[in-house]
């Protein structure tokens, strides 16, 4: 759960690239991915989001959290504001999600989840932690190619195509992005599965791409799995980049706060 | 020819009366007794192409395997009362019969309710796959109370605590409920003995079994739903059976449903939703039949301003229909979903014939003409039009035979032959009635016609009105026909078959329930395979599918050779563990700080499973939690660990002495039952139990079926509908059952649609140009037809409808059922020298008038029908009758105006 809660700070530092910073690059695929991966790793994030998920049964539950991100997205901390059944319930994610613990304030206790589940659609949501992107995926596992320029949602856009690279340990075997000229702020990615390179599985669509400092951030992250016909919708309600966050925010301890 | 013809008809009426009512009681006796041999089937895939994959393979399994097609009894109440209700009612179901052929025969085979526990305990652990057997080995190590919560515990911590994505899949989610509601088995055990209750080697064996295996009965997530299957001993091919079947199963039902007041229980599943659409069907449309004859019969009596006349169109219609039923019956011996509403549509086209007829004679009566001579004009003058305007419409509906589908085949070559047989019965019988009645007038006034001019003059005098302002006319006719196609371009297609299926049926709102109650769709598609091995490899690609949520089938009871020889290791670890463990020694209160200390962190752990399956949406999990320890919030159920733990730490001795009873009955069996359950022995296909082999092979043990179920609604978004179809289509080409075969109906009505109308469109202008002789005389008659069509589409979106695959046939029956008025109008405008426009539309227009509103009336009717879809069908062409009749009058009025020859 927690790890769904975190993708919001990746998806806002997706679409958070200084612009300044790319229009001196040469246009070519590599580059461009180069600057979009970019912003997946500033330096640190708070945000207040909100998620709505559909459970089980086909009704829909709305979260609101808070999280922190610190390191270039290598330290989470996420806590639960609503519903009153999830309040306080706070995730710790370290060395980019490969650690985990879980606090669970109606038993005062704080959990290690043992497994890794980089693949694994993240409970209840239609994120999975891969297609956070988090890290340097894009770069490193994919050879990207400009397919051509299109307009996506009246924004003209680079539409990039990520081929798996042969030895990536990562679950799509390709994907499609939106990339829009002005921003670099990918505007929609599809995703294509192991088996099936040709029938997209999941589609992220970025909305409402708002200039929060010097950072253009989607503050609606909608992700369709195609498959499933289901959705998830992230909102933000508050956010802001380049924090001082302490480390002792990142801690067991803390989480119990 | 036609004029030759016509006369001899008319002399035979006249001069042989009683000759021809002979012959017509002889012929009608005949195909009455032809159409007392019609059937019904009311399968949809019955109207795909015969030849089409998913027919045949959909007819192969339900013929093949009759658990494809099982009685589904949906129990709904109390759960020890619907678990009591069951155990009743299975024997009470299996001694069911029915006649067949003069013998008596069971109506079940088999009833199926309660998991086969006895291949469950003797293999249940080989059954377990590698990876969940390793998570799950510790539970089955020690049997004695204390170790074995530690190691419930300590599962628990691994599996669905310390992992997020333990519980994020349907399967997953299924085997954490199961486990929970074992503890909750365990809980209410321990609850009961620790408060001084004595336990009973019953309730040890309940507890021990929850634990090991889960709930036996087939019973819904929140305990209050139980499903039977019964296994019927004949196909769902044999309709007589399947209707007799299904009201003997509800007689039982009943009988058992009125000792049991608290209890709700009714029919479900393919059978019975055959019974209770044919059933229902049948009375719809007898109903709808009804309403339509009435109120047509009314509708002639005022506008006619007669009676016996309307009388006589009524028997003559009555006639024809019985002729056409006759001759249906002898060209496809079937009536289908959409053939059965043949009744409906040749009342409503097969009376205008009669309209035609007495209209014209009863004219010439009143303008003086003797009964011969008025005969004789009306079928010289009416009759040409009504031969070429039945023909059009019966060859209309004739075309419709080049479908592929065949739905739409039949549905053309039943009410095209059914239109011909009343043709031939407006001819053969009704001249003779009116000549029968006119010569009793007549003997009774002495002579005389005596008949008044019943022409509509408000007709006639709009007629002249828009043809004197012929460009105005025109002008308003393409304006609307503009606005109208805009209208029809932005109408949509409702791929929902909800939307279209009966309403109200019990057997049908059950499915909703199994739906909701089981989260499983009865909408799910099936694949047979010719082995084990191939059975298994479909179900596990079927299961790698977004668009599905679970798969059943042979291979969960039968792993392959190579699975079981990875999970014999475990089992032999669990064996030479429960071996070794020592049975307990007595409980005493001493003990129980442990055991305590044991609960509580399972109650943390739940809590904790419960918090994580909250946020991730998982309810049926979080439902099950919440029976053990409530939730945080006010007004939830009580915590029931909580309970316990107080229960424990209160009467310490009471509970003591409790456990120790309780331990002494579960330890010896927990563990008797592990090391049976443990069996390495290898597994084979005779060693499953034949409820199993039966509920997924054949008789000969040669084909195995899969039922593969969606992860979604695949009514409520049509896209995820064809997403299923076609994941399943690429696993295997041989997927049938409702999602494959309704896709497929959709693309072929729909391409059947569009080269029925081409070719309609066609052969209509062709046979109006053999008639008329006169190609503008042929397209003035067709242009009103062409506006009529876009009208209908356009009123269609502007009163909400839109296209189903049952109302898409509208579009090429309206093609030959709306070409009549323009036929009419223009024949008669040329019989009447292109001058009296008047005339033309007091008299014929008077006629196409009561055609079309007894056409209207009696697709009308078809909105009275349970069935939706006959009722979308009605009101579409309830509309496009009405809307080519307007467009008959402005475009033709206008056009004769042009003609410049009007009065």
């Amino acid at each position: 759960m927690t790890f769904t809660r975190s993708t919001t700070c990746m998806f806002i530092l997706l679409s958070a690239l200084g612009p300044r910073l790319l229009q001196a690059q040469a246009v070519t695929a590599e580059g461009i991915v180069e600057r979009v991966n970019r912003v997946m790793s500033p330096a640190s994030i708070y945000c207040r989001a909100k998620m709505t998920i559909t459970t089980t049964s086909g009704e829909t539950r709305t979260f609101v959290y808070d999280s922190w991100s610190k390191n270039h997205g290598e330290k989470n901390l996420i806590r639960y504001l609503e519903p009153v059944r999830s309040r306080d319930q706070a995730t710790l994610m370290l060395n980019h999600a490969d650690d985990i613990w879980m606090y669970f304030p109606r038993t005062g206790r704080v959990r290690k989840l043992a497994t890794h589940a980089r693949r694994q659609k993240m409970e209840g949501s239609d994120f999975s932690y891969e297609d956070m992107g988090s890290g340097d995926t894009f770069v490193d596992d994919f050879t990207p190619a400009i397919v051509r320029e299109e307009t996506m949602r009246d924004s003209l856009c680079w539409l990039i195509e990520l081929t798996r690279k042969p030895d990536a340990d990562i679950s799509y075997s390709r994907c499609l992005m939106w990339v829009t000229k002005g921003s670099y702020v990918p505007l929609v990615i599809d995703y294509y599965p192991e088996n099936d390179p040709q029938t997209a599985e999941k589609r992220l669509i970025q909305k409402r791409i708002t200039l929060v400092s010097t950072y253009p951030t989607a503050m609606e992250m909608v992700m369709r799995n195609l498959g499933d016909n289901t959705e998830t919708v992230m909102e933000i309600l508050d956010i802001s980049y380049d924090l001082d966050l302490p480390d002792s925010m990142f801690t067991e301890r803390e989480l119990k706060r | 020819m036609r004029e030759t013809f016509l006369k001899k008809i008319a002399d035979l009426h006249i001069r042989r009366t009683g000759f021809m009512l002979a012959a017509i009681v002889l012929i009608t006796l005949f195909f009455a007794a032809m159409a007392s041999r019609l059937t019904v089937t009311m399968r949809w895939s019955d109207l795909l192409p015969a030849n089409d994959k998913r027919t045949v393979e959909f007819n192969r399994i339900i013929d093949e395997f009759n658990t494809a097609t099982s009685f589904t009894v949906v129990v709904q109440g109390p759960t020890t009362t619907i678990k009591r209700f069951a155990d009743e009612l299975a024997p009470a179901l299996l001694q069911a019969r029915v006649e067949n052929g003069g013998d008596t025969v069971s109506v079940l085979s088999r009833v199926d309710y309660r998991a086969e526990t006895g291949f469950l305990r003797d293999h249940g652990l080989m059954l377990v796959k590698e990876k969940d057997l390793a998570d799950a080995e510790e539970i089955y190590t020690d049997p004695r109370l204390t170790s074995l919560l530690a190691n419930i515990n300590g599962s628990l911590e691994k599996v669905y605590v310390g992992r997020s994505e333990s519980i994020s899949t349907r399967e997953k989610e299924d085997q954490a409920v199961t486990m929970l509601d074992g503890i909750s088995t365990l809980i209410a055990a321990l609850d009961s003995a620790s408060s001084g209750v004595r336990p009973t080697p019953a309730a040890a064996r309940t507890a021990v079994d929850g634990l090991l295996f889960g709930d036996p009965y087939l019973i819904s997530y929140d305990k209050s739903t139980l499903i039977l299957n019964a296994i019927p001993t004949f196909p769902a091919t044999e309709i007589g059976l399947v209707m007799a079947g299904t009201e003997a199963l509800q007689a039982v039902l009943d009988e058992q449903l009125a000792a049991y007041p608290g209890v709700r229980a009714g029919l479900t599943g393919m059978m019975p939703i055959s019974h209770d659409e044919m059933v229902y069907s049948e009375q719809s449309l007898g109903y709808t039949s009804l309403i339509a004859f009435v109120a047509i019969l009314i509708l002639l009596i005022v506008t006619l301003r007669m009676w016996v006349a309307p009388v006589f169109a009524m028997g003559n219609l009555l006639i024809g229909i019985i002729w056409a039923v006759g001759i249906t019956a002898l060209a496809v011996g079937q009536l289908n979903i959409m053939t059965q509403m043949m009744m409906v549509i040749l009342l409503g086209l097969g009376i205008d014939f009669s309209i035609h007829i007495i209209s014209g004679f009863t004219e010439r009566r009143a303008a003086g003409d003797s009964i011969t001579a008025a005969l004789e004009d009306t079928l010289q003058k009416s009759g040409k039009g009504v031969i070429t305007g039945g023909l059009t419409t019966a060859f209309a509906f004739l075309t419709m035979v080049i479908s592929s589908s065949r739905g739409m085949k039949e549905m053309g070559l039943v009410t095209g032959l059914g239109l011909l047989a009343v043709l031939c019965s407006t001819f053969l019988v009704l001249p003779a009635f009116l000549v029968l009645r006119e010569r009793r007038r007549d003997s009774r006034r002495g002579g005389g016609t005596g008949n008044q001019d019943i022409s509509f003059r408000f007709l006639g005098s709009a007629g002249l009105f828009l043809a004197s302002r012929k460009w105005l006319s025109l002008s308003a006719a393409v304006l609307l026909t503009l606005l109208m196609a805009w209208q029809a371009s932005r109408i949509g297609f409702d791929q929902n078959y909800m939307n279209i299926e009966p309403a109200g049926l019990t057997s049908i709102t059950l499915q909703d329930t199994v739906l909701a109650k089981f989260d499983l769709s009865m909408d799910y598609a099936l694949i047979s395979a010719g082995s084990v091995e191939e059975s298994r490899q479909l179900s596990g690609a079927c299961r790698d599918l977004g668009s599905v949520a679970m798969t059943e089938d042979i291979s969960i009871y039968l792993p392959s050779p190579g699975q079981q020889e990875k999970r014999r290791p475990c089992l032999r670890r669990i064996r030479r563990a429960m071996e070794a463990a020592p049975l307990p020694a007595r409980f005493t209160d001493r003990d129980l700080p442990a055991l305590t200390g044991e609960i509580e962190r399972l109650e943390m752990n739940i809590m904790e499973m419960q918090d994580m399956a909250f946020n991730g949406g998982q309810d049926k999990v979080e439902r099950a939690c919440r029976t053990l320890v409530g939730t945080p919030l006010a007004g939830t159920p009580p915590n029931r660990i909580a309970a316990l733990i107080e229960t424990l730490n209160g009467k310490r001795r009471t509970a003591a002495a409790g456990i120790d009873a309780f331990q002494g009955a579960f330890s010896p069996l927990f563990k008797t039952s592990v090391l049976r359950m443990a069996n390495t022995a290898p597994l084979v296909l005779a060693d499953l139990p034949v409820s199993i082999l039966d509920r997924y092979s054949n008789e000969d043990r040669s084909r195995f079926l899969i039922t593969v179920f969606p992860s979604g609604s695949i009514w409520q978004d049509a896209s995820f509908l064809h997403r299923f179809a076609d994941d399943l289509e690429r696993v295997s080409p041989r997927a049938t059952g409702m999602p494959p075969v309704f896709r497929a109906l959709i693309e072929v009505i729909g391409k059947d649609g569009q080269r029925a109308m081409m070719l309609t469109l066609g052969i209509v202008f062709l046979l109006l140009l053999a008639d008329f002789r006169n190609i503008r005389h042929a397209i003035m008659a067709i242009i009103p037809l062409a506006a009529g069509v876009v009208w209908m589409v356009g009123l269609m979106k502007l009163t909400g409808q839109q296209f189903t695959v049952l109302n898409v046939m509208g579009l090429p029956m309206i093609l030959g059922i709306g070409i009549d008025d323009g036929v009419h109008v223009v024949h008669r405008w040329v019989s009447e020298g292109k001058a009296d426009i008047f005339r033309v539309f007091a008299s014929t227009g008077k006629a196409i008038l009561l055609t079309t509103l007894t056409t209207m009336l009696a697709f009308g009717s078809l909105i009275f029908s349970i069935w939706r879809g006959f009722g979308q069908l009605g009101a579409a062409l309830f509309v496009g009758v009405g809307a080519c009749f307007l467009t008959t009058v402005l475009f033709l009025a206008a056009f004769m105006g042009f003609a410049g020859n009007r009065r």
